[in-house]
């Protein structure tokens, strides 16, 4: 839907995000391939049970039959019956390098999917619509990786020590001032994993007694550390701006649960894009809202820093909007630079005191020098500072090909779901049949996609999910519409 | 944790039945389920008529008010583990849109089946004892109660 005219100051250019309903029978015909899933597997349940069908799962020791059961048989009911008979297109190994295309080991399965055994082929030059690839840099050009094979050479592979102990190189420093560059901010402070980014910090900045208002639909990362920080947590619905601002009105109305008091603080958390929706998040109206309610906004940009934007610095610039406004900025090198670890940006103020409070730099090894060799170079590429506009040109590809892949599979009549602009393009299968079919034939015709079913996603919202990359060219892209 | 999952729903479950389609899914399947008893030339409509009460309301207990837990393994440490999906159905919440429907379609098949079998005596005891099978469960005072301990772990 096109926003109306009572946000038209806000949104710079037009926000086009759909989550198109499919039609009734479809729904229907949904649940009617788990009921006859889960009829089957009753019926295989009871053929096991009556020794008219092996048993291929894990068996206990006779030793150990008459102590109380671990786990209930009944919780293993869709992994048995469902994931196994289509797990064959989950955890593929791979044999190079995630990039743009990569070869698969080819397995095969004897006894439909319980154990796989290795043919000794590999399926060579996959199409990967899989990999966070945003910009492409998953690479192995010898020439690109020089400066990483120096720093490897002279730093080596680990820092065996924690931010606050010994674990503060020169790379680090060179690596956040070079974040906080980039980003417009005051200063950042990097990690190395990406998760443990939002779960050691968000306990950090708020505690008991604060309120988190969080996104039905955020990554679990940030759940954990909403869990961990022991604050309350209220959830508003996905990208909903009503829902987010009856809560907010509820909260300062109404204070703490029982006690009434003023809440110590009230933090947003929001992702800049989601990643099994592909929806972006409505930071202009989130940031209207923080300032009136006076409340904080933690932005985590695992999957829209360096995808979306002019120049490649996530929703703030996609907006037009100022990053002084959003007070938290998190984000991970993960996705679209092709290293790994995550970051934290803001006011300086904000990164001094989690240099000094946050659970991973007192506890958690730095990130390794190499890695943060490899996201230098990147980031400097992207910035230009490298001398060449490759940066750019990968920025621009990306747009260009998020753009024409999904006009494509839209002319095409698959139901897309998420904004125009973001890379993730969910493409919504429905069945549960579907979704086995699906992959399988994807990898028949050599082109690798990541597939999501129930209890992952609602129960009729099961979906491929592709993720568009600056590396791709127009004829693979061509190549995964028409397959 | 919902490592993985693309919601922070704790427990699918309880949404599932309030899903869009899930209500004409169920509907229709009933519908299925009497012409296929339909069909059978030995049974006659009156027949066909209690047994699809019957084996609906067989059904019904069964999956709504037998089964305990979740098929998959929940994030809250099996909070859900020793509820049946009736109990589940949005954690706990009497009279929502769901339980109103799945506890009003019983009773609009039992005028049905009554009205098809011409009130006659057999058939009046097995339909009615059938369905006090399954609205018993769903009466809010029996939440999470066991009677005589039967299937309580």
């Amino acid at each position: 839907q096109k926003n109306g005219v009572s946000n038209g100051t806000l949104y710079k250019k037009t926000f086009i995000e759909h989550f198109e309903q499919a039609p009734m029978y479809v729904a229907v015909l949904t649940f009617l391939g788990f009921g006859v899933g889960t009829i089957f597997g009753y019926l295989r349940d009871f053929m096991r049970a009556w020794g008219l069908e092996k048993r291929n799962i894990a068996a206990e020791r006779e030793q150990q039959k008459d102590f109380v059961p671990l786990y209930q048989d009944f919780e293993n009911f869709y992994t048995r019956n469902l994931y196994m008979r289509i797990r064959d297109n989950w955890n593929r190994p791979i044999c190079s390098v995630p990039g743009p295309q990569f070869d698969l080991m080819e397995r095969v399965t004897d006894d439909y999917n319980w154990t796989f055994r290795f043919t000794g082929r590999t399926i060579k030059n996959v199409i990967n619509m899989g990999s966070y690839n945003y910009l492409g840099f998953a690479e192995t050009d010898v020439n690109a990786l020089k400066t990483v094979t120096i720093e490897l050479q002279k730093y080596g592979t680990g820092v065996c020590s924690t931010r606050q102990e010994m674990g503060t190189l020169d790379k680090h420093v060179e690596l956040e001032k070079l974040v906080a560059k980039f980003l417009g901010v005051e200063d950042a402070m990097v990690f190395g994993m990406g998760f443990a980014t939002n779960s050691m910090n968000i306990p950090a900045l708020v505690g008991k007694g604060c309120l988190i208002l969080s996104d039905e639909l955020n990554h679990t990362s940030l759940i954990l550390g909403a869990r961990l920080s022991r604050a309350t947590i209220r959830i508003f619905k996905h990208n909903n701006m009503q829902s987010l601002e009856k809560l907010l009105r509820d909260a300062i109305i109404y204070g703490q649960p029982r006690s009434r008091r003023a809440w110590r603080k009230i933090i947003i958390l929001v992702e800049g894009i989601y990643s099994m929706e592909g929806s972006i998040v409505r930071l202009p109206e989130i940031v209207s809202l923080k300032k009136k309610y006076k409340a904080y906004l933690y932005l985590d940009e695992a999957h829209s820093i360096g995808a979306v934007g002019a120049t490649g610095r996530g929703v703030v610039e996609y907006f037009g909007m100022n990053p002084d406004d959003v007070d938290v900025l998190m984000g991970t090198f993960t996705k679209s630079f092709g290293a790994a670890g995550g970051y934290i940006a803001g006011k300086k103020d904000l990164v001094d005191f989690l240099r000094t409070h946050s659970h991973s730099a007192v506890y958690a090894t730095s990130m390794c020098p190499p890695v943060a060799e490899q996201i230098i170079r990147a980031m400097k590429c992207l910035m230009g500072l490298d001398g060449t506009t490759q940066g750019l040109q990968r920025v621009r590809q990306l747009g260009k090909n998020t753009r024409y892949f999904r006009r494509r599979l839209h002319e095409m009549g698959f139901i897309i779901y998420g904004n125009d602009d973001s890379p993730v393009v969910p493409l919504l299968l429905y069945m549960p049949g579907k979704i086995g079919a699906f992959a399988r034939r994807m990898l028949e015709k050599n082109i690798g996609v990541v597939v999501v079913g129930f209890p992952a996603t609602p129960i009729t919202e099961s979906r491929a999910r592709f993720c568009v990359s600056a590396a791709h060219t127009r004829e693979m892209l061509d190549k995964v519409s028409t397959a | 944790m919902n490592v993985g999952v693309a919601h922070s729903e704790v427990n699918p479950n309880t949404r599932v039945m309030s899903s869009r389609g899930m209500w004409l899914t169920y509907a229709l399947g009933v519908c299925m389920l009497h012409i296929v008893l339909l069909s059978i030339p030995f049974f006659s409509v009156p027949v066909a008529w209690t047994l699809t009460n019957v084996i609906h309301n067989l059904g019904m207990y069964v999956f709504l008010h037998a089964v305990k837990g979740t098929p998959f393994e929940t994030p809250d440490q099996g909070k859900a583990r020793l509820l049946t999906h009736w109990e589940q159905l949005d954690y706990g919440v009497q009279f929502t849109s769901s339980r109103k429907f799945f506890t009003i379609s019983p009773i609009i098949l039992y005028f049905l089946a009554s009205f098809y079998t011409k009130y006659d005596p057999t058939h009046f005891i097995l339909n009615t004892a059938s369905l006090l099978t399954v609205l018993i469960p769903k009466l809010p005072q029996l939440h999470g109660v066991r009677i005589f301990g039967i299937n309580k772990y």
